[in-house]
């Protein structure tokens, strides 16, 4: 008895010792023999669902169209979330080659001097129009004349509309680029007409949609055209864009046709589920959401522009969405495959493809004479509306996105103005609450920055 | 096989030994001889909990930049921002009153649910398993699983509102209502392990001091307020420290059903530290928040176990 107690201690670390050892071969076998001799690219995403595997399918496709490159694709959570651990793990080795940042993010990029800019890599280039990609979607990503980042998925803030609803109650559709008081009309109409069994819209506590109303008003959040022709020093949300955009909320709520959902990921599941279940009639979202609204819907659906302020034209809307960015803390020729990649994921095809998957925007001009897209149109006429958005608006610097550094919290402190007004507080107080936050973290930033 | 020295050759060979200063060897009451078994943990301890202490401190004295590094010396001026700023007051306000909500309610539920589930009924085991049922339920699936419930147009609550013809209730979009969302969601997720373990003690009661006091005539209360609970204090006292810490420290729930919001109403310490760190970057102000927060803990801590320990039998 003795005897074998003593023995199965030492067993079992010989036993722990050679499987550490098999599974670590095992490990390093497999490593091997993914990376052959192919030069490895990393790129840092953070699509999740049916989104990944539309982007696995361009990554496959990139890495079958050669033999030079392998990207290797690596999900990193949610965006807020992915731009610290870029700049947190840049310069060792785990940062990625290539890596997707969203919009809001755009300063904190360009200002970390992590990047090597997209123009670098276009200027060396013979055979890559640029002027094919979309110029509103260029135009956020660029700096000085530069081209920094470059667009991928690209999406627009746009009306859905329950087009079935309507018609059974004999409501005039909203026309392509409504006003304010067009959506309140057959908002109200519907709650009426409906017994007040449908809710007329929602507006999800958002603040993207706070800035589209600012873009679509030819209004600036920051001073220096919101960034684009120095740092911004002041915000100044307390404008009458603003204002306007939730007094045309307010007299909704007042009126009773409207239906709070609240904020984050939850409200806008639980808002698509209340549009598809007939319980609202209109809401705004992202036209990255189209896919999912006419795969479930029994329904016909309704697209228009971002509604605008009554009597004033629509400035149009900037996008969403994020960028695709090299990082310079690897080999030229690490940084040289990654702009390979990022040039195949442009190709009209693959972004035609891209739209009909996702719901994100084929950015590229071209896309449009493919047959994917045609199909998708012929099916859907409705899809057409979003490119038809991005493509009128003119570039200028309050449709171009807002170039601030703490964009994050700014985007949380507008979503706490809106809940306030939400549950019956004072426009101007709220507005005017944010302001003083927001300026005091960006004094701070300023200071720590030493800009 | 060694044979063990006797006392007496122990003392003879220590003398020799601190006699003999040429020959060093380690001596059972030489504080290196303590640093031998003491220093590994120490390492460890040092590496993963007094380094991130400090490093903690020393970055809430600065202001970080963008990339996240310290730049300009702020001293105690972060702390002064924060203790005089209205949103983090709300925050610790609402931290409390998370707090003593959970707690309150948890015990007593699962006190009442132990209770009746130690009578020796029929089919007493369906309702046992039923109960600690939701011990088994991850944070993501609690999260969906209510944020189903409290949809305001398809949820089960605005459904029944809608058959009585009665205005659904904002659950989540209401400040005043958030804050009891979150609790009641926390509540049920948190029974099932409570229940257990209130359960095991009020069976462990004996069975003999109901029999004298039923001899004696008194009332199930009684028998209730007088036997049951002085008997399980000692597990009252461990489940309430349980889930007091366990609130402090809710994250999943938050992040999943109300992200904090709305306007803040359930924006939780630990949840506001990581916001503050991990969505805007400001990692100065989310570690000054941290060392605020450590101190709290602390003191409730000493509290806990200074006045609560007192009233525990043992």
């Amino acid at each position: 008895m003795k005897n074998t107690k003593k023995i199965i201690l030492p067993l079992l670390l010989v036993i722990g010792a050679v499987l550490v050892a098999v599974f670590s071969n095992v490990i390093s076998n497999k490593s091997t023999a993914s990376s052959s001799h192919r030069t490895q690219i990393v790129f840092w995403h953070e699509l999740g669902g049916p989104s990944e595997d539309a982007l696995e399918k361009v990554v496959d496709g990139f890495n079958k169209s050669q033999d030079k490159y392998q990207v290797v694709p690596k999900y990193q959570g949610t965006y807020d979330e992915a731009i610290q651990k870029i700049l947190q793990t840049h310069g060792s080795s785990t940062s990625p080659a290539v890596f997707q940042a969203f919009d809001i993010s755009t300063a904190q990029m360009i200002h970390s001097g992590f990047t090597t800019p997209i123009q670098d890599f276009i200027d060396k280039d013979n055979n890559f129009d640029v002027n094919k990609i979309s110029p509103v979607a260029r135009s956020f990503y660029s700096n000085g004349g530069k081209q920094q980042g470059m667009p991928f998925n690209t999406s627009q803030p746009v009306l859905y509309y329950n087009a079935t609803l309507l018609k059974k109650y004999g409501i005039t559709p909203p026309p392509v680029s409504p006003s304010y008081s067009d959506i309140t009309r057959v908002a109200k109409q519907l709650y009426e007409k409906s017994d007040h069994k449908v809710k007329g819209m929602t507006v999800q506590v958002y603040g993207w949609f706070m800035e589209q109303a600012l873009a679509n008003s030819g209004a600036s959040l920051a001073n220096n055209n919101d960034g684009h022709t120095g740092n911004p020093t002041e915000v100044n949300l307390n404008n009458p864009a603003s204002v306007k955009f939730l007094e045309w909320i307010r007299e909704n709520i007042k009126a009773g046709d409207f239906i709070d959902y609240g904020s984050g990921a939850s409200a806008g599941a639980n808002q698509t589920a209340g549009f598809l279940a007939n319980k609202v009639g209109i809401f705004i979202q992202s036209s990255a959401s189209i896919g999912q609204l006419t795969a479930n819907n029994k329904n016909e659906l309704g697209i228009t522009y971002f509604p605008h302020p009554d009597g004033q034209k629509a400035n149009g809307v900037a996008i969403g969405g994020a960028a695709l960015w090299i990082s310079n803390d690897k080999p030229k020729d690490v940084q040289q495959g990654a702009y390979e990649f990022i040039k195949y994921a442009l190709k009209p095809e693959v972004q035609a493809q891209w739209q009909k998957d996702t719901g994100y925007l084929a950015l590229n001009k071209d896309s449009q004479k493919q047959k994917v897209l045609k199909d998708l149109y012929k099916q859907t006429p409705a899809a057409k509306v979003p490119g038809r958005q991005l493509a009128t608006a003119k570039p200028n610097y309050y449709n171009s996105g807002i170039l601030m550094e703490g964009m994050q919290l700014t985007r949380q402190l507008e979503e706490i103005a809106m809940e306030t007004v939400y549950n019956g507080g004072d426009i101007n107080k709220a507005l005017e609450k944010a302001d003083k936050d927001i300026n005091a973290n960006l004094h701070t930033l300023n200071k720590a920055n030493g800009y | 096989m060694l044979k063990s020295p006797t006392t007496d050759q122990t003392i003879s060979k220590k003398q020799t030994v601190s006699k003999s200063k040429s020959t060093f060897k380690l001596n059972a009451n030489d504080k290196y001889f303590s640093l031998l078994f003491l220093g590994p943990s120490l390492f460890i301890l040092g590496l993963f909990v007094f380094y991130p202490m400090i490093k903690t401190f020393y970055i809430s004295m600065f202001l970080t930049n963008t990339l996240g590094k310290t730049s300009v010396f702020a001293g105690f001026s972060n702390y002064a921002k924060l203790l005089q700023s209205p949103d983090f007051l709300n925050s610790l306000v609402v931290t409390l009153a998370y707090v003593v909500g959970v707690t309150f309610f948890t015990l007593a539920i699962s006190l009442l649910l132990a209770n009746l589930a130690s009578k020796k009924l029929p089919g007493i085991s369906i309702f046992r398993t039923l109960y600690s049922v939701t011990m088994g339920v991850s944070v993501s699936v609690a999260a969906i699983f209510w944020l189903f419930i409290f949809n305001p147009s398809t949820g089960f609550f605005a459904i029944i509102a809608n058959a009585l013809k009665m205005t659904p209730i904002n659950w989540l979009t209401d400040p005043k209502n958030a804050m009891w969302a979150v609790i009641i969601t926390t509540v049920w997720m948190n029974l099932g392990f409570t229940f257990l373990i209130l359960l095991g003690a009020i069976e462990s009661v004996p069975q003999t001091l109901y029999e004298a006091a039923s001899v004696e005539g008194a009332s199930p209360r009684f028998q209730f307020f007088k036997i049951t609970l002085p008997m399980i204090s000692p597990t009252l006292f461990f489940v309430s420290t349980i889930t007091i810490i366990g609130a402090f420290k809710s994250f999943g729930l938050i992040d999943l059903i109300t992200k904090g919001g709305p306007t803040n109403a359930t924006n939780m310490l630990v949840y506001r530290i990581y916001k503050d760190a991990f969505y805007s970057g400001n990692y100065a102000q989310a570690s000054t928040e941290a060392i605020i927060l450590t101190v709290i803990i602390a003191a409730f801590t000493l509290l806990q176990f200074k006045f609560l320990e007192k009233k525990v039998n043992y």
